[in-house]
């Protein structure tokens, strides 16, 4: 400080708050600015290595070409990476104190009772129905959740360490919209071997694995966002 | 129109509250000032550092002795000192640096309020010294009442014998003619609900 500077006036807060002002100082290293756009593409770089490795590990469904003629394909496709743009996104925006995520995670929200309700639109073109509980094959239906948890670990601790960085003003709702954001990126992963393209199957199962992975997350990454 | 939550509270009129505590007093530097000071210390600059730091200090000392009990001032305002320190990457200098500071020092704030709900109250000594600005702590008193105002009437008188007057909980009970055990959930409950109204603000913001 130069020597004709005016004392700090936070000196006069007390002795043991000018001795921590004086350590901080003393303390002070210089710092990589934190930016949203950064933490995106790290976020985006870890889905995309976990796919290109998830597929060279043969995770590919075998009947890709035809999959892919489906509308419920591409619903799937597309509502599980929007989810996951909104969820992820507004969970990297909150890491900013000033920012709330609770917008954010209401639109995010939103936008899942959105892509349901687009999938009944999917199911209502489709040709003939069968049984509802055979439609929803409870037993495949576990193994997907499952598959979508474990798709779904990276991006959470991804997440985590970005959270663990950051200084989100309401921990308990970044944690929410990172968690969904997450499964929903773990989801879109899944998509490529996901072997159903039933639009109720979908909704019915995909809703229970982002649900069960956001939960989950919520309790690990709410203790990661104090600070 | 009024933002009334779950619990009936009305957090538009808390909104009112920051407004007049963010106010600078003369002579201190502008956010802009303080902006470019912050940049200044990501870079490494430990004098710009000591002179920001040491420029907020009485800034969150005012924010806090409109929200918390005199004897909480310090440690708050320490408790954010630090915060700023550990969390400074997360500043953009391309943004105001007040709303930075102050969604922090909220953010405290609710720590404090939840860590009334287990710290246990110590009786306040009669030969506690005034604070120097005995105008700003009555008025500080007023805010904090009005913060008060916005939970039920119960939950109040029992924060305010509490952890406020420093009486014992069964002293208060007998005071408020509530049992020791309501007493406690009303607290509780009390302290949630203003920890969740500031939130509510802050999102309103």
């Amino acid at each position: 400080m130069p020597a004709d500077a005016p004392p700090p006036s936070g000196r006069r807060a007390g002795d043991a708050t000018g001795a921590l002002i004086e350590r901080l100082a003393g303390d002070l290293k210089p710092v990589r600015r934190r930016t949203t756009w950064r933490d995106a593409a790290v976020l985006a770089a870890i889905v995309a290595v976990e796919l290109v490795l998830f597929l060279a590990m043969g995770g590919l469904r075998p009947d890709m070409p035809m999959a892919m003629k489906q509308p419920s394909w591409w619903w799937k496709l597309g509502s599980m990476g929007a989810i996951g743009i909104a969820g992820l996104g507004t969970g990297l925006l909150s890491l900013d104190p000033a920012r709330s995520p609770r917008r954010g995670l209401r639109i995010t929200i939103l936008l899942v009772l959105l892509c349901v309700a687009l999938g009944w639109l999917v199911d209502a073109a489709r040709p003939g129905t069968t049984a509802l509980l055979a439609r929803l094959d409870w037993r495949q239906g576990i193994g997907c959740v499952w598959k979508m948890a474990v798709l779904a670990i990276p991006a959470v601790l991804g997440f985590g360490v970005l959270l663990r960085r950051g200084a989100p003003f309401d921990g308990a709702a970044t944690s929410w919209a990172g968690g969904l954001g997450a499964a929903a990126a773990g989801a879109f992963v899944f998509v490529f071997a996901c072997p159903s393209d039933d639009p109720l199957y979908i909704a019915a199962w995909y809703a229970v694995g982002l649900a069960l992975v956001s939960a989950v997350s919520r309790v690990i990454l709410g203790r990661v966002a104090r600070w | 129109m009024a933002d009334r939550g779950e619990d009936g509270v009305d957090g538009e009129a808390l909104l009112d509250l920051p407004v007049s505590v963010l106010e600078k007093q003369p002579g201190l530097a502008s956010d802009a000032d303080w902006g470019a000071l912050m940049k200044a210390a990501q870079d490494g600059d430990a004098a710009s550092y000591r002179r920001l730091l040491g420029d907020v200090t009485p800034w969150l000392r005012r924010y806090y002795t409109h929200r918390l009990p005199l004897p909480m001032w310090d440690d708050a305002v320490q408790d954010v000192l630090i915060a700023l320190h550990e969390k400074r990457h997360t500043y953009d200098p391309a943004r105001p640096f007040e709303p930075w500071l102050a969604a922090i020092a909220r953010h405290k704030w609710i720590d404090r309020l939840r860590a009334m709900r287990t710290m246990p109250t110590e009786v306040l000594d009669e030969a506690l010294p005034a604070p120097d600005d005995h105008g700003a702590a009555v008025s500080d008193a007023l805010t904090l009442d009005t913060l008060l105002a916005q939970l039920r009437p119960q939950q109040a008188e029992a924060i305010r014998l509490v952890k406020l007057e420093g009486l014992s909980v069964e002293e208060a009970a007998l005071r408020a003619r509530q049992s020791p055990s309501l007493v406690k959930v009303n607290i509780h409950r009390g302290l949630r609900r203003l920890g969740a109204l500031v939130r509510r603000v802050h999102d309103a913001g």
